[in-house]
């Protein structure tokens, strides 16, 4: 049976955040971790299986459907995944959050800006 | 190869997916709450800490309102690449609903065709012309929107929009996405005890999420839903059907609802419609329910808060949306006057009305961050209504 394509790209302009090359890389990054979370899936359906029966067919692992307790160990290994993948803008959370430290709160930062005008 | 979801609701068109699709699909679920709960916060930090202080010290003056927190983060390095993610975030979701969409399209095609059940019915208009603001830009990036067909009786996008409501709400509007009505329906209830209605509309209401609830909260009513695109409705029928509510959907454009008569309809609904509309379709809708509604009726509208409501940071996220999303009204809709819209379109000022509804479900999930963070719709644990009664 042929494949019934739908629309790929959504009408209407992209906005750009980053420099257009950086975009792309960014986007392609992301769907490759996509890509490494669905196939450490498809791994531990496999180890699963292994654990019960020592011969497993293809289907065996397309058919697999977790329990709602390795439903829930999947959801916490991807955060776990995330939070790997995306340290560098943690990181530059943890600046902010030093930077915060070491100044003045904001809304003295503004008070003091009213009462200089 | 196919595998049952145990947290939305499945039913005789839901597009299954396989394991590996469900993997993808949960990887969005991840990759969106990781943004919403440990990326996005910190965009407020950026502020305070730099894009804002650099805009007093350009301007000399501190940027108060959403526009001018708009102007500062312009250029702020965190909220621009948390940007970029958000962006992807939706763009990986519509793709990750439509694999198995696209694999498994004729047997969905096939299973709406036969669907019957609860006695619904659906009357498709093929000449009704789809109105600019769904043809100019596909709303919220799904690419198709509501109304363009890839095959003959086509309910691909109502399957795809089926999915990613639930992928896009993190599952915080419960396993048949039903929080808006629901959440609607408490409202209804609390302030207007002795509506009895025997026949109610649901405007735009596309696969109905929203529409079903309607069905349990007021079983001796008649229950009529509208949209303009018909994949959607093929869906929402055939979901319905096999989901054993009994609803008459129709293929129309609120602006012009001359199929039905005047005073026919004792209460009319939308939900997340208005900001999907325009300036002057909003207008028309109002004075179309004006007409529709009998005497002592109620239109009722559900949305997220007016940015007037809240302070200038969290209007300034929410606001996100309207450039970001292709949310071309987003940001107009939320300046809504509930009182000035109802006296321009013939409704008297004084029976206008609105409020806040703390969100109907209440699954440990929903135990959401009070905090507009960005694709958060539901970010406040509320949702916002207003609406007029019809002297």
């Amino acid at each position: 049976m042929e494949t019934i394509k739908l629309q790929q790209k959504a009408r209407g302009e992209r906005p750009q955040y980053l420099d257009a090359e950086v975009e792309k890389v960014l986007s392609i990054t992301m769907a490759l971790a996509g890509e490494v979370a669905v196939m450490r899936e498809r791994i531990d359906s496999i180890e699963r299986l292994l654990e019960k029966a020592a011969v497993i067919t293809r289907e065996d692992v397309g058919n697999y459907v977790p329990t709602a307790k390795e439903h829930a160990e999947r959801e916490a290994w991807r955060e776990g995944f995330l939070d790997v993948v995306l340290r560098v803008v943690t990181q530059e959370k943890e600046a902010l959050e030093e930077m915060a430290r070491g100044m003045e709160s904001y809304d003295e930062a503004v008070k003091r800006v009213e009462s200089a005008d | 190869m196919e595998r049952s979801l145990t947290s939305q609701q499945s039913h005789a068109v839901f597009p299954q997916p396989t394991a590996e699709e469900a993997s993808r699909q949960d990887f969005v679920r991840s990759l969106k709450l990781h943004l919403a709960n440990k990326v996005s916060t910190a965009n407020k930090l950026a502020f305070e800490v730099r894009a804002g202080r650099d805009y007093m010290a350009q301007t000399g003056k501190a940027a108060t309102t959403y526009q001018e927190i708009r102007d500062a983060m312009k250029h702020e390095p965190y909220f621009t690449f948390w940007s970029a993610m958000q962006r992807n975030s939706q763009e990986m979701m519509w793709k990750a609903c439509q694999l198995p969409v696209e694999r498994q399209l004729p047997s969905l095609i096939d299973s709406a065709r036969n669907s019957e059940g609860a006695g619904g019915t659906l009357e498709l208009n093929p000449e009704l012309e789809t109105p600019r603001y769904h043809k100019a830009v596909d709303i919220h990036c799904m690419p198709g929107g509501y109304h363009t067909e890839f095959a003959d009786d086509d309910v691909a996008n109502g399957a795809v929009y089926d999915r990613a409501v639930y992928l896009y709400a993190m599952g915080r509007m419960g396993e048949c996405n039903s929080d808006i009505g629901d959440t609607t329906i408490a409202y209804l209830k609390e302030h207007f005890p002795a509506l009895k209605p025997t026949r109610i509309l649901d405007l735009g209401c596309t696969v109905g999420h929203s529409t079903l609830p309607y069905a349990d909260a007021y079983p001796e009513a008649e229950l009529h839903a509208i949209d303009v695109g018909a994949p959607v409705l093929r869906y929402a029928h055939a979901r319905a059907e096999s989901m054993g509510k009994k609803v008459h959907f129709r293929q129309e454009n609120a602006e012009d609802m001359s199929c039905y008569e005047d005073e026919s309809f004792d209460l009319i609904v939308s939900h997340i419609l208005v900001h999907e509309t325009s300036h002057k379709a909003m207008r028309n809708i109002m004075r179309e329910c004006r007409r529709l509604l009998k005497p002592g009726g109620v239109v009722i509208h559900a949305e997220t808060p007016p940015y007037r409501d809240l302070p200038a940071y969290d209007a300034f996220m929410l606001d996100w949306d309207t450039r970001n999303n292709n949310e071309p009204y987003w940001g107009a809709s939320h300046e809504i006057e509930p009182a000035a819209i109802a006296e321009e379109t013939g409704f008297d000022p004084a029976k206008a009305f609105e409020g806040y509804q703390p969100s109907a479900f209440e699954a440990a999930e929903a135990k959401r961050a009070r905090v507009f963070q960005g694709g958060d719709f539901g970010g406040g644990g509320a949702w916002y209504v207003w609406g007029a009664v019809k002297d």
